[in-house]
């Protein structure tokens, strides 16, 4: 029986747990996608959460709580490099830049990083953060 | 790979098997990045596995006496083998009193319940009876009028320290119904079944506790008790075969203490509280204040029994079969009858010497003090004989209690601490955990030299040797004023000290007067030629002079450790309590707790001096100055 050879792509689950709407198997992240869906887990982890790996995670969603300004920014950027750089070794030369933006009561998160072995671009992504209690 | 690796029991041993399974047979690889959604899988899938596997270790556990570790299961395993542990006891005394009073009735009642008052330690304790108590009222005056004063004499009446509670149920003839006393800190000693049929008058009739189904027919008004949940208790009655079936509409009446227990241990003066009733049941109001005689302070409570004790003596009690044949079956039976063991020695007569066949001597250490009183003696020897075979007696001795005592002499590097005395503290609390180990403190219970060395050497860095000498000690409890022989048995060899000066000076003592002797004079020994024997004598010093009163005031065996004193009427002890402490200094730094000794380190009594050591402190590394410590004692006469 010939060996079955495992791809060095990343493949990872997706939590939407909707089928697929053709092979109506359950869908895929892969590559970039999958490493983007990893960091932004990482980044909404609070520690303590994970079980036996009380760590892992930021503490983000605590500081959302602070005031939107310049301070906090710099406080969530410094947790979401270190938690990035800590847990996720497949990504490299990763800057965060975090804007607040005061009248919304929110923060501009930007993530950008190169995928370590892999011939794809630098990846970039955005996301909203904003305290919703 | 198949999931074959079943001994993983830890969460990181079965996430490694689940990726490990992965790894071979999945197309996904981010399972081994933490940020990734199938490591959130993971994680949930290995989590759920662990605690399944911790339940089941726990069901495992919880499944056997020896490994059990929650009460219930504790005593519901003991339960099979027809034990029941030692619900908390209230502490107890007897205490009279006269109750003047004026009125026509003949008698007086102390009604169920709170009786007096006790105080102890700032904290005030309620003593209560668990049933009624009548006396009679006779008139002060026999020829006077029969409505005047009278006077009640209540003598010896025992009262429970504790709040007196009643709990009544209705039999509805249910399977599932229990009888469920709901209070826990119930003393079971003090409770009191009655049962009123449906057809019945009065208050009921009294049905009687028992352990087993001996003897037990059809009829027989019995209840049995089990522990349940929460330390509650649960009585259980006859099915109509092995005890009598109780009716549908029966009334049971429980009343019963629920006591503080150790903590009620101690008051010795009461205020009398009682409910008094006349023979007519109309509340009766002394005429004047009542005082209280208590016979001995309040003692006797205890804690519920500890898990520990019921995973020890339950198998004990079971081999035993509540008959008392070998030392451990007395050790067992006897912790039962009496809450407040700590340890139990029991000897068999004919090991004694001179043998005493057909007797079984007892030591007990209560947990609070070296002595039981002769009023529990009583109480344990009545109960024992249940127990225990016929033409057997026992005889309840009291504690021989032999006292190790250290001098150390610890050397410290003065660089490596900041303070001697905090050394001298940590070293200090060190012997106290060491005289609390379990090596210690019983009866056969064995004194390492080496141990207590390691001990206070283990204590610090800077400490660099110690010099540790030990004597033994045993008290001597005179009988004042009255011409006695006393025995110390220290079941230890002497040390014969025969380089001088001056030769003997093993036996040191604290001081005492003897009749026709007014100065204070102490004991002292001088060896014979064959070094296995010698002489104690009574000395008095002047100055550095020793004035022999006495010099054959008995005699000293060196081999077996055993100081026999003749004849002497003392008067007068240095120490409280007609105590005169006699020390010795071991053959053996080692000390063993022989037969019925119970060996105790008196930490109270050993010192421990701080030396400075200067070589290692680099004060004098050629050593010059050097404090040197003798292993030996001095030669002083007294202790």
């Amino acid at each position: 029986m010939a060996t079955k050879r495992v791809s060095k792509a990343f493949k990872d689950i997706s939590l939407s747990m909707k089928p697929h709407p053709v092979t109506k198997d359950l869908q895929v992240l892969k590559n970039e996608n999958a490493i983007r869906r990893a960091v932004r887990n990482l980044v909404e982890t609070i520690p303590t959460e994970r079980f036996f790996n009380p760590d892992l995670g930021s503490d983000v969603r605590g500081l959302l709580f602070d005031f939107v300004d310049f301070g906090t920014a710099t406080t969530i950027e410094t947790q979401i490099y270190e938690t990035v750089y800590g847990f996720e070794p497949r990504v490299d030369n990763v800057k965060v830049f975090v804007e607040p933006r005061p009248d919304q009561n929110e923060f501009e998160v930007t993530i950008q990083f190169d995928i370590v072995g892999q011939a794809v671009t630098a990846q970039e992504f955005t996301f909203i953060l904003e305290a919703t209690r | 790979m198949p999931l074959t690796k079943f001994a993983n029991l830890d969460f990181d041993q079965i996430k490694t098997s689940i990726k490990d399974y992965l790894r071979a047979n999945s197309n996904f690889t981010d399972f081994d990045f933490e940020g990734s959604n199938f490591s959130v899988l993971i994680d949930t899938l290995a989590y759920n596995t662990y605690i399944s596997a911790f339940n089941t270790n726990m069901v495992a556990n919880e499944s056997f006496l020896d490994s059990a570790t929650l009460r219930e299961n504790v005593v519901s395993l003991a339960r099979n083998i027809g034990y029941l542990p030692r619900s908390r006891r209230a502490s107890k005394t007897t205490v009279s009193f006269d109750v003047p009073f004026t009125g026509e009735s003949g008698s007086l009642t102390l009604k169920a319940g709170l009786l007096c008052v006790g105080a102890y330690d700032n904290t005030s304790y309620m003593f209560s009876i668990p049933s009624d108590v009548t006396t009679t009222a006779p008139l002060v005056n026999s020829a006077g009028d029969t409505n005047g004063a009278r006077i009640a004499k209540f003598t010896d009446i025992e009262v429970f320290q504790g709040t007196y509670l009643t709990k009544q149920f209705v039999v509805d003839g249910s399977l599932d119904q229990r009888f469920i006393l709901n209070n826990p800190h119930i003393d079971t000693a003090t409770l009191k079944v009655r049962i009123k049929g449906p057809s019945d008058s009065g208050i009921g009739r009294e049905y009687t506790a028992v352990s087993n189904i001996l003897n037990i027919d059809s009829t027989s008004e019995i209840y049995l008790l089990q522990e349940v949940q929460d330390e509650k208790y649960e009585v259980l009655f006859g099915d109509g075969i092995f005890g009598k079936k109780l009716e549908n509409d029966t009334i049971i009446t429980c009343s019963y203490i629920v006591t503080d227990g150790p903590d009620g241990n101690g008051p010795s003066e009461f205020d009398l509280s009682a409910n008094l009733r006349s023979a007519t049941d109309t509340p009766v109001i002394p005429t004047s204040t009542v005082s209280v005689v208590s016979a001995r302070n309040a003692q006797g409570g205890a804690e519920v029994e500890s898990l520990e004790s019921v995973k020890y003596y339950a198998p004990r009690l079971y081999s035993s079969q509540y008959r008392a044949v070998t030392a451990r079956d007395y050790e067992a039976i006897i912790s039962t009858i009496y809450p407040d063991t700590e340890s139990v020695s029991v000897v068999g007569g004919e090991e004694l010497d001179p043998p005493e066949f057909g007797n079984v001597i007892i030591s007990i250490k209560p947990k609070n003090g070296s002595f039981v009183s002769e009023f529990n003696k009583q109480t344990i020897l009545s109960k024992l004989k249940q127990y225990s075979l016929a033409g057997i007696n026992q005889k309840i001795v009291d504690l021989k209690v032999l006292f190790v005592e250290v001098t150390t002499f610890v050397y410290y590097n003065s660089s490596k601490v900041t303070s001697a005395e905090t050394l001298e503290k940590n070293v200090s609390d060190a012997i106290t955990e060491y005289a609390g180990s379990l090596d210690l403190n019983q009866f056969g219970g064995r004194f390492k030299y080496s141990k207590l060395l390691g001990v206070i050497d283990g204590v610090s860095d800077a400490i660099t040797s110690n010099i540790t000498r030990v004597v033994i000690r045993r008290d001597l409890r005179a009988q004042l004023n009255r011409t006695a022989q006393y025995e110390l048995c220290y079941g230890n060899g002497f040390r014969v000290i025969i380089s001088g000066p001056p030769s003997g000076r093993n036996i040191k003592s604290t001081g005492f007067k003897i009749l026709g002797e007014a100065e204070t004079v102490y004991f002292t020994d001088v060896p014979n030629n064959d070094m296995a024997t010698g002489v104690i004598s009574i000395v008095r010093q002047v100055n550095d002079e020793v004035l022999v009163i006495k010099k054959d005031a008995g005699t000293i065996d060196y081999t077996k450790g055993e100081v026999l004193i003749n004849s002497v009427t003392i008067t007068e002890t240095e120490k409280p309590d007609g105590v005169i402490e006699v020390q010795a200094v071991p053959l053996s730094n080692d000390i063993i707790g022989l037969k019925d000794i119970y060996l105790s380190f008196d930490v109270g009594n050993s010192s421990i001096n701080m030396v400075k050591d200067t070589i290692s402190s680099g004060d004098q590394i050629s050593g010059v100055g050097f404090q040197v410590t003798p292993n030996y004692v001095d030669g002083k006469l007294t202790r």
